[in-house]
């Protein structure tokens, strides 16, 4: 399992890297008046929230390559959770 | 929606430092901190102030479980299996926070943070105990090399029902709040499921990435989530934090955690307060 550990660490690091340029880019670019600002900002955040949704894909990958049932099915009902809450998001996002 | 100037984006990245490392320093995440800051100081309403929490709670555990993987402190599969209860909760509160009013909130957050106060105070002087090095871990347990004491240390899960109750409601307080949950899951994990404090938190920083996400996509998707706002804290935790593991190792954080009662008594008694008017 330790090659699932070190592949959920690295997704882990590119996400956080990735998100963290995207918002610092967005936030300057936001106060010099910029365009493309709010586009890079809102990359950024949906990058964050990417990454543990990643993290869980990778996660499912690994433990159906080991032949791991328990914990492929675990693993995909938090990412069923995760998109329950993508679903609710929708559902209360009164500009659809 | 709040405005956005450079000033407010300043004031909340600061905030965002302080509070990030406040919680490197303490071992707790800095929503409790900063969720009042930004409610209370800045007078964000609510939803906005947690939603910005969340983020900071996904970045800090995302960068902090990157660099312990691979590290056998975090355990994995115990993870995954918990996060199954703390998504759920997550998703729950994250809708129920959607139905309630600001002072209800509120109330529940002053509750909530006297009780990480009390929790914080108890546990002062909590040293690991001594575990027998030749137990079977079983299934959920886990193994890891401890740099302190130069050995293995070796446990074995007990009372799983438990742990998921701990960790569905630390879901819920989550989204409901902004804030990580692990103050309510690393006690639990700790005393009553046989895990070593190390672990129980490396764990839970694991687990509340997941957790925030399930959360912070609700706030997302409603417009309460302002990326500008978001950004700021998210780069002042990472800042605040990097210096508070870079700067905070040799502290015996005894005086800094009886300090850090007194703030949250003082948080949770405004906060509830300003419930109730």
């Amino acid at each position: 399992m330790n090659r699932l550990e070190r592949t959920i660490g690295a997704v882990l690091r590119a996400g956080v890297i990735a998100s963290s340029l995207a918002l610092a880019v967005g936030l300057l670019l936001q106060f010099m008046n910029a365009p493309g600002a709010q586009v890079l900002l809102h990359a950024g955040i949906l990058t964050l929230l990417a990454t543990p949704v990643a993290r869980v894909i990778v996660s499912i990958v690994g433990y159906i390559r080991v032949r791991d049932w328990t914990f492929s099915t675990l693993t995909a009902i938090v990412l069923l959770e995760l998109l329950a809450s993508a679903v609710a998001a929708l559902v209360f996002n009164k500009r659809l | 929606m709040p405005i956005v100037t450079p000033a407010l984006a300043a004031i909340i990245f600061a905030a965002g430092a302080v509070s990030g490392g406040f919680g490197a320093l303490l071992g707790i995440g800095g929503g409790v901190l900063l969720v009042p800051f930004l409610n209370l100081g800045l007078h964000l309403p609510f939803p906005v102030a947690a939603a910005i929490s969340l983020t900071t709670v996904i970045a800090t555990s995302s960068s902090v479980s990157a660099a312990r993987a691979g590290k056998q402190l975090i355990n994995m599969r115990l993870g995954m299996l918990l996060e199954v209860a703390t998504a759920a909760g997550s998703l729950f509160g994250g809708v129920t926070a959607q139905m309630l009013a600001q002072s209800t909130v509120q109330k529940v957050f002053g509750v909530v943070t006297a009780m990480v106060a009390i929790i914080m105070l108890t546990r002062l002087q909590r040293r690991n105990v001594i575990l027998d090095p030749d137990i079977d871990p079983g299934p959920l347990g886990g193994r890891y090399h401890e740099e302190e004491s130069g050995g293995m240390v070796t446990y074995r899960v007990k009372r799983l029902p438990l742990a998921l109750a701990a960790s569905f409601v630390a879901g819920n307080m989550s989204s409901l709040l902004g804030i990580g949950g692990g103050f309510i899951k690393v006690p639990v994990l700790n005393a009553w499921c046989g895990i070593p404090v190390r672990a129980a938190a490396a764990t839970s920083a694991f687990m509340i990435g997941v957790t925030a996400t399930a959360g912070a996509v609700i706030y997302y998707g409603t417009g309460q989530l302002v990326p500008a706002l978001a950004a700021s804290a998210v780069l002042g935790v990472q800042l605040g934090s990097w210096g508070g593991m870079r700067f905070g190792q040799r502290a015996s954080a005894m005086w800094l955690k009886l300090l850090m009662a007194v703030v949250l008594f003082v948080v949770s008694a405004v906060m509830f307060t300003r419930g109730i008017r």
